[in-house]
C-alpha cells in the first residue's frame, strides 16, 4: 500500500522504500526516511542511494544540455540553406498553383521524417497526417501508396501499412544535404512509382519553437492538363505559349519532374530544420526537468543526513545520561 | 533567389537565345546550358546556367529557375578545356546508348561553357 501511494506521487523512491504499514503516509507529500535494519537490530540510515541517484540525474542534465547546444549549432547551419531554398518552388506555385484538393486515382504520399529520435513529436505528427491522407484518398478505384524517407516514419508505418509502402529511404543526412543528392532521390522515386499526384508531407520550419506539418502537392502532367481544362487557377496555363521542345506534353513532363525535385529539396531541408529545432526544445525541457528533480533529491538528501545526525546525537546523549543517572 | 527590376534578360532557351523585355507574352520555356545575361541600365551581369526553366508571366514578371547558376568570372578556363577533351573521349569510347547520351550532355555543357568564356 505504501508502494502504491509512492507510485502515485511519481514513484521516484519506490524501489528504495521497504513496505511499511503506515496509514498516515498517504497524505504526506514527503518521502519517509530510509531505514535499514542492521544485524543486531541497530538502525542506521543510508544516504548512499540518494547520492547515487543525484549523480546520475546530474549526468543526464549535462548530457541533455550538450545535446541542446549541438542541435542549436546544426540548426544555424541548415537554416540559411532552407530559407534560400524556398525561392526554388515559389515560381512553380505561382504558375501551377498548389492543389491539395485534386481528385486523382493514384496518390503517392511521400513522408519525410528524421532518422534519429529524441526530437519531440514531429515524426508522429507527420505520420498521423500521412495516415489521414491515405484514409481521405481511399475508395473505389483510388489507391494510395507510401514512399518513406527516414527511420522514424518507417518504424511507425511498417506496423499497419506494410503492403502500401513502395519505397523506403534512410540515412539521408549522413552527408550534408545538397540538391544533387535530392535530385537523384527524386529521380528514383519518379522512376519506380506510378503516380497521378504526389503529396509530400513534411514539417515546415516557421521558427525555433513552431513547426507546422505541411502537405505539398505535385501533379503529374496529365492531371495538370485535366485541371487546366476544367478551369480554375490552372485554367490560365493554356494562355502561356510553350517555347521550344517537341511537344507541349514533353515540356510539361520535364516541368513536373523539375518541380518535384525542387519541392523535395525544400521539404527535406525544412524537415531537417524542424528536427533540430524540436530536438533543442525537447532537450531543453529535459534538462529543466532534471534540474527540478535534482533540487528535490537534494532536499531529501539533506533531510536524511540531518535526521541521521540527530539520531546519533540522541543515542549518545541518552546513553551518557543513562550512565550518569 | 532574388527579386529585381531590370530592363532586359537574355535567356538560353532550347530554341536559342531569347530576349525578354517588359510586356513579353506569357511563356514557359526550357533552358539549355548557356549564358544568362541581365541588363540593367548600362550594366550587364552574366551567369552561366546549367539548365532549368523560365516562366514569363503576363504581368511582366519572369521567374528563372536554374539547377545551377554561376557568375562567369568564377569559371576556370583550363578546367573547361580539360572537361571538353575528357567528354569527347568518353563519347568515342561509349558503347551503350546511356553512356553516349551522358557523354553528349557533357560535351554540350562544356562547349557552351567554352563559348560563354570566349564569346
Amino acid at each position: 500500500m505504501a508502494m502504491a501511494a509512492l507510485r502515485r506521487e511519481g514513484g521516484r523512491f519506490a524501489p528504495l522504500i521497504y513496505p511499511r504499514p503506515i496509514t498516515a503516509f498517504r497524505s504526506s507529500p514527503l518521502p519517509p526516511i530510509l531505514e535499514n535494519e542492521g544485524p543486531v537490530g541497530v538502525r542506521y540510515i543510508s544516504t548512499q542511494v540518494v547520492r547515487n541517484r543525484m549523480k546520475s540525474v546530474k549526468n543526464i542534465q549535462k548530457i541533455t544540455k550538450a545535446m541542446k547546444m549541438v542541435a542549436a549549432s546544426k540548426l544555424r547551419a541548415i537554416q540559411t540553406k532552407a530559407e534560400n531554398s524556398r525561392g526554388l518552388w515559389q515560381p512553380f506555385t505561382a504558375l501551377l498553383g498548389d492543389l491539395p484538393s485534386a481528385d486523382v486515382k493514384k496518390n503517392v504520399v511521400v513522408t519525410i521524417s528524421s532518422d534519429k529520435g529524441l526530437c519531440g513529436g514531429i515524426n508522429s505528427t507527420s505520420v498521423k497526417i500521412s495516415k489521414g491522407l491515405h484514409k481521405l484518398n481511399s475508395g473505389p478505384e483510388k489507391e494510395t501508396k507510401y514512399v518513406i524517407l527516414g527511420e522514424k516514419a518507417k518504424a511507425q508505418l511498417i506496423r499497419d501499412s506494410k503492403k502500401d509502402i513502395e519505397l523506403i529511404i534512410t540515412e539521408l543526412q549522413k552527408n550534408p544535404l545538397n540538391y544533387t543528392q535530392v535530385s537523384v532521390l527524386a529521380d528514383e522515386i519518379l522512376k519506380n512509382v506510378e503516380f497521378d499526384a504526389l503529396r509530400i508531407v513534411f514539417n515546415k520550419f516557421h521558427s525555433v519553437v513552431s513547426f507546422v506539418p505541411t502537405v505539398s502537392t505535385v501533379l503529374s502532367p496529365e492531371v495538370v492538363e485535366k485541371e487546366a481544362e476544367s478551369g480554375g487557377k490552372l485554367g490560365d496555363l493554356d494562355s502561356y505559349e510553350v517555347e521550344g521542345g517537341e511537344t507541349k506534353g514533353e515540356i510539361l513532363q520535364n516541368l513536373a519532374e523539375f518541380q518535384f525535385s525542387c519541392v523535395m529539396f525544400n521539404a527535406v531541408l525544412e524537415n531537417a530544420c524542424s528536427e533540430q529545432g524540436a530536438r533543442m526544445s525537447a532537450m531543453d525541457s529535459s534538462s529543466r526537468n532534471a534540474g527540478d528533480m535534482l533540487d528535490r533529491l537534494t532536499l531529501t538528501y539533506n533531510r536524511t543526513r540531518q535526521a541521521s545526525i540527530t539520531t546519533e546525537l540522541i543515542e549518545i546523549i541518552s546513553g551518557a545520561s543513562a550512565l550518569e543517572g | 533567389m532574388g527579386l529585381a527590376g531590370v530592363d532586359m534578360v537574355i535567356v538560353p532557351a532550347t530554341t536559342g537565345q531569347m530576349g525578354v523585355l517588359p510586356g513579353h507574352v506569357a511563356t514557359i520555356a526550357e533552358l539549355k546550358p548557356g549564358v544568362l545575361s541581365v541588363h540593367e541600365g548600362n550594366e550587364t551581369t552574366k551567369y552561366f546556367v546549367s539548365s532549368g526553366f523560365v516562366f514569363i508571366h503576363a504581368n511582366s514578371f519572369a521567374d528563372i529557375i536554374a539547377v545551377e547558376a554561376v557568375p562567369l568570372d568564377q569559371i576556370d578556363a583550363n578546367l573547361v578545356q580539360k572537361g571538353l577533351v575528357e567528354f569527347t573521349q568518353k563519347l568515342s569510347s561509349a558503347t551503350t546508348d546511356l553512356e553516349k547520351a551522358e557523354a553528349q550532355i557533357g560535351i554540350d555543357v562544356h562547349s557552351a561553357l567554352n563559348s560563354a568564356l570566349t564569346g
